[in-house]
């Protein structure tokens, strides 16, 4: 059984689709990648698997439950927790503060959040900056506490979402190294990423969404040769001239 | 602030300082004084719960002062029920009814939730004045009962009631103190600062917004009994107006919002100045006190937003670096 | 004995003070909708429009009509001035320093003009507008009635300037998207100025015309100021068509609930609606969001 899966979600704005009845499952222990242009719909689709706001059609399944239509607290407790595209860290509040605001979901105790925080504190790199205010981190550490946090509430399924834009590449380095370990504890992760030295590497699988639809889930290195991947990404222009030779 | 033990050392301090303070203060109005201290000081922890803390902007909590004014009162008069229970009913009925306004008033985003709240209080305030057996506008004089703890009235001196304000000032600096370090707090800091990713890390919001509304109204609601007790009279001009809203979240707001001492600190300051320019400049009913009040707020709001307390930690932030 | 002339007595009346409800309330829905920033001292702006046209009267035996532009400019001043001193500062503040800023502008103003003017009552005595006209068994106030005509004339030139001209559209594309607005050029810092000023302006008209009618006393701003929030709220946030119908409407329901029930129950009345308004609608009738 996969450890989620989403069947025909569909979510429409006004007149605009979209996410148009994707199909997806992530199985527990993968690394899954979902790229696409711009205006794809990956976040929306983040966005309604995680309840920021409702589907306007389709299933979303977690560990064979359904729970389509949980807002976002009732779904990061079952077990998803996600990271925002622009980061939203408690910036009047210490990093440990933060990152034990997430631990706090799963435990009433704030000796036992304290104790879980200082321990993501450390698995994330953050020990050094353990008092300072989120809000005076460099882009890098914000992005870095974004993915402490949410890594903090005890997730099965860790959503993240463009976790490495705007990174030099010592950071996205660091940043990789982070989902491998992440990984490597033992949570399933589903990231959005532009960033394609990223995703390639680390990801088992890659779902490429184009204008709300799915239109490719492979292997990697299969998924850069899809002729229907190319043409999203680069436009009829390239896929031609590639036929060409 | 140095070690933990530094500072047991001056709460210690300040606590037997505190309690010998009207045996050295006999007269009435430095004690009357103390008093309104503990007194605003009580208020502005209460309000704290949920504006400072929680980051929800109300500007109606003088609801819960008046209800817990009237309740005690009411049940004194007309059921002879003692003030100290009379109280705990207050608390409860203002919990009651920050559940009912709550919910509508949490869907409301910052101006329109503060507006709602000065509506609610006012509509309150309304309501009271014409409600006849509650006294309507001549509001209720406390009956004079033989003077005693039960009774919670005293007559030959001011002492008892000192005693009692400074005991409900700890009752709330100790709840506040329990927040800041719990679950509660953590949540409360995170709805004030992103209600969305606090949403997000598993907190249910709503929940979380009535836990600190219900706290705050019950804090409040008890400082409106012992008013009641201490000044032996009250109307609806008295314990249901604007300003008894705004005093509170000012004095937070001077103290420092979202902090242990911010509203303590807050209260010592602002209400010796308060009463002070009233004595001095006020007589005569022109409220020149309230000149400065004004001049006071703005300056305070737009120079120092974060409070004394968060000047004081921006000058150490400045010396350690 | 309710007689079917005073029930229309009634709504008339009520009609022509919704007019002034509603510029006032457009006046401040100007800086809502401009900056997300609710001005807690537009109550005391009104009031300060009042006392101008007062002593303009008292000491220079100035008509109230004629020295309406004086007031309009002065209370523009008053504005622009406001903008500068305090509300530029507390763009980025927290939220509730904003509130509490304008909030202790409104307790210093009226303090202060109590302490300078005492809290007596004043009253302009046989300006040019005085009198009534009779319709039927009906009695107009023709200061009312001439108050409610450049209100609404005011309303249709503000309507005018803002959707039909280049600083109108400027003021628009600044409280639609701050950013933007200034990638294409437009000054946001000068256009919040503008939208304080011309949002104060509109309480100077308001408040000339009054004083032709209504008593004058520091605290007189207060009780308007609640009827705008409120019409802001019910006509929807940023709409101004909004404000001007919500404070008409809200004007016939203070006057019919202070006719059939007890007057002293209408304010409570009309935060009632804003209740409702907010739990209900919240977007209000016109409302953008």
């Amino acid at each position: 059984m996969a450890l989620l899966e989403v069947k025909e979600l569909t979510k429409n704005f006004g007149g605009l689709m979209a996410n148009d009845h994707i199909d997806l499952q992530v199985n527990e222990g993968e690394i899954v990648g979902l790229i696409g242009p711009n205006g794809a719909g990956k976040t929306t689709l983040f966005n309604c698997i995680a309840g920021f706001y409702p589907a306007s059609g389709g299933k979303v399944f977690f560990k064979g439950e359904d729970i389509t239509g949980l807002l976002s607290n009732e779904v990061c407790l079952k077990g998803i927790a996600r990271t925002f595209q622009i980061v939203r860290v408690f910036k009047d509040l210490p990093v440990l503060d933060n990152i034990m605001v997430g631990a706090f979901n799963r435990t009433h105790s704030a000796a036992h959040a304290r104790k879980k925080a200082l321990e993501v504190l450390e698995f994330c790199g953050l020990m050094g900056k353990k008092n300072m205010l989120a809000g005076g981190l460099t882009i890098a550490n914000k992005k870095r506490l974004e993915v402490a946090k949410a890594f903090a509430t005890g997730p099965t399924l860790l959503m993240l979402d463009e976790a490495m834009a705007g990174l030099n590449q010592t950071e996205t380095a660091e940043a990789v190294e982070l989902v491998k370990k992440i990984r490597k504890s033992g949570v399933t992760v589903l990231l959005v990423e532009h960033v394609m030295e990223v995703v390639m590497p680390i990801s088992n699988r890659v779902v490429v969404l184009d204008y709300g639809r799915k239109i490719a889930e492979d292997a990697p290195e299969r998924v850069i040769n899809n002729d229907e991947v190319i043409k999203a990404y680069l436009g009829d222009k390239y896929h031609a001239s590639r036929r060409a030779h | 602030m140095g070690t933990d033990k530094n500072r047991y050392i001056w709460l210690g301090i300040g606590a037997v300082i505190f309690l010998l303070y009207p045996l050295i203060f006999t007269l009435p109005f430095p004690r009357h004084l103390m008093i309104m201290i503990f007194l605003y000081a009580t208020l502005g922890l209460a309000w704290n719960m949920i504006g400072g803390y929680a980051g929800q902007i109300s500007l109606g909590h003088t609801l819960f002062f008046g209800i817990g004014a009237y309740t005690s009162t009411l049940l004194l008069m007309k059921l002879w029920v003692s003030p100290w229970v009379g109280m705990l009913a207050g608390g409860a009925i203002s919990i009651g009814v920050s559940l009912i306004i709550g919910y509508p008033c949490f869907k409301l985003a910052g101006h329109y939730f503060a507006i709602a709240t000065i509506a609610i209080a006012e509509i309150a305030q309304v309501w009271m004045l014409n409600w006849d057996w509650a006294g309507a506008a001549v509001g209720l004089t406390l009956p004079l009962l033989p003077e005693s703890l039960i009774n919670l009235e005293f007559h030959s001196s001011k002492a008892p009631y000192y005693y009692i304000a400074f005991g409900l000032l700890i009752l709330a600096l100790l709840a506040t103190f329990w927040i800041d370090r719990s679950k509660l707090g953590y949540y409360f800091k995170a709805i004030k600062g992103d209600l969305e990713a606090a949403r997000s890390l598993g907190i249910h919001v709503t929940k979380y917004k009535f836990y600190a509304l219900a706290l705050s109204a019950f804090f409040t609601s008890i400082c409106g009994s012992f008013y009641a007790q201490y000044v032996l009279f009250i109307d609806p001009d008295s314990v249901f107006p604007l300003m008894l809203s705004i005093i509170p979240c000012l004095i937070a707001t001077l103290g420092g919002v979202g902090t242990i001492w911010g509203p303590v600190i807050g209260s010592f300051i602002l209400i010796p100045i308060s009463e002070f320019t009233r004595i001095y400049l006020g007589g005569g009913g022109k409220g020149t006190d309230l000149i400065l009040y004004g001049l006071l707020i703005i300056i305070i709001s737009v120079y120092q937003p974060f409070g004394l307390i968060g000047l004081i930690r921006r000058l150490r932030k400045k010396e350690a670096a | 004995m309710l007689t079917s002339e005073i029930i229309w007595q009634t709504i008339l009346s009520g009609l022509l003070m919704g007019c002034i409800y509603a510029l006032v309330a457009i006046g401040l829905c100007l800086i809502w909708g401009l900056m997300e920033i609710v001005n807690f001292a537009h109550g005391e702006f009104l009031m300060l429009a009042m006392f101008t046209s007062f002593w303009g009267f008292s000491l220079f035996h100035l008509d109230p009509l004629l020295s309406l532009p004086f007031c309009m400019i002065v209370l523009f001043l008053i504005g622009v001035a406001t903008y500068y001193i305090i509300i530029k500062k507390i763009i980025k503040a927290p939220f509730l320093a904003q509130i509490l800023s304008t909030f202790g502008l409104g307790i210093f103003l009226r303090y202060l003009a109590q302490f300078m003017f005492s809290p007596d009552f004043r009253t302009i005595k046989n300006p040019i507008l005085s009198g009534n006209v009779y319709l039927g068994g009906i009695s107009i106030g023709i200061p009312q009635l001439v108050a409610s005509l450049v209100c609404i004339a005011t309303f249709i030139f503000l309507y005018w300037f803002i959707n039909r001209t280049e600083v109108g559209f400027a003021l628009l594309a600044t409280s639609e998207d701050r950013e933007a607005a200034s990638l294409m050029g437009i000054n946001s810092d000068k256009m919040f100025a503008l939208g304080w000023g011309m949002g104060a302006a509109c309480l100077g008209v308001a408040g000339a015309l009054m004083s032709n009618f209504y008593y004058i006393f520091p605290e007189v701003g207060f009780n308007f100021a609640l009827i705008a929030y409120v019409a802001v709220a019910l006509g929807g946030f940023g709409s101004i068509v909004g404000s001007f119908v919500a404070g008409i409407i809200i004007g016939q329901v203070e006057f019919v609930s202070g006719l059939l029930l007890a007057p002293s129950f209408k304010y409570a009345f009309v935060f009632l609606i804003y209740l409702l308004v907010v739990f209900i609608r919240p977007q209000g009738l016109w409302g953008r969001y």
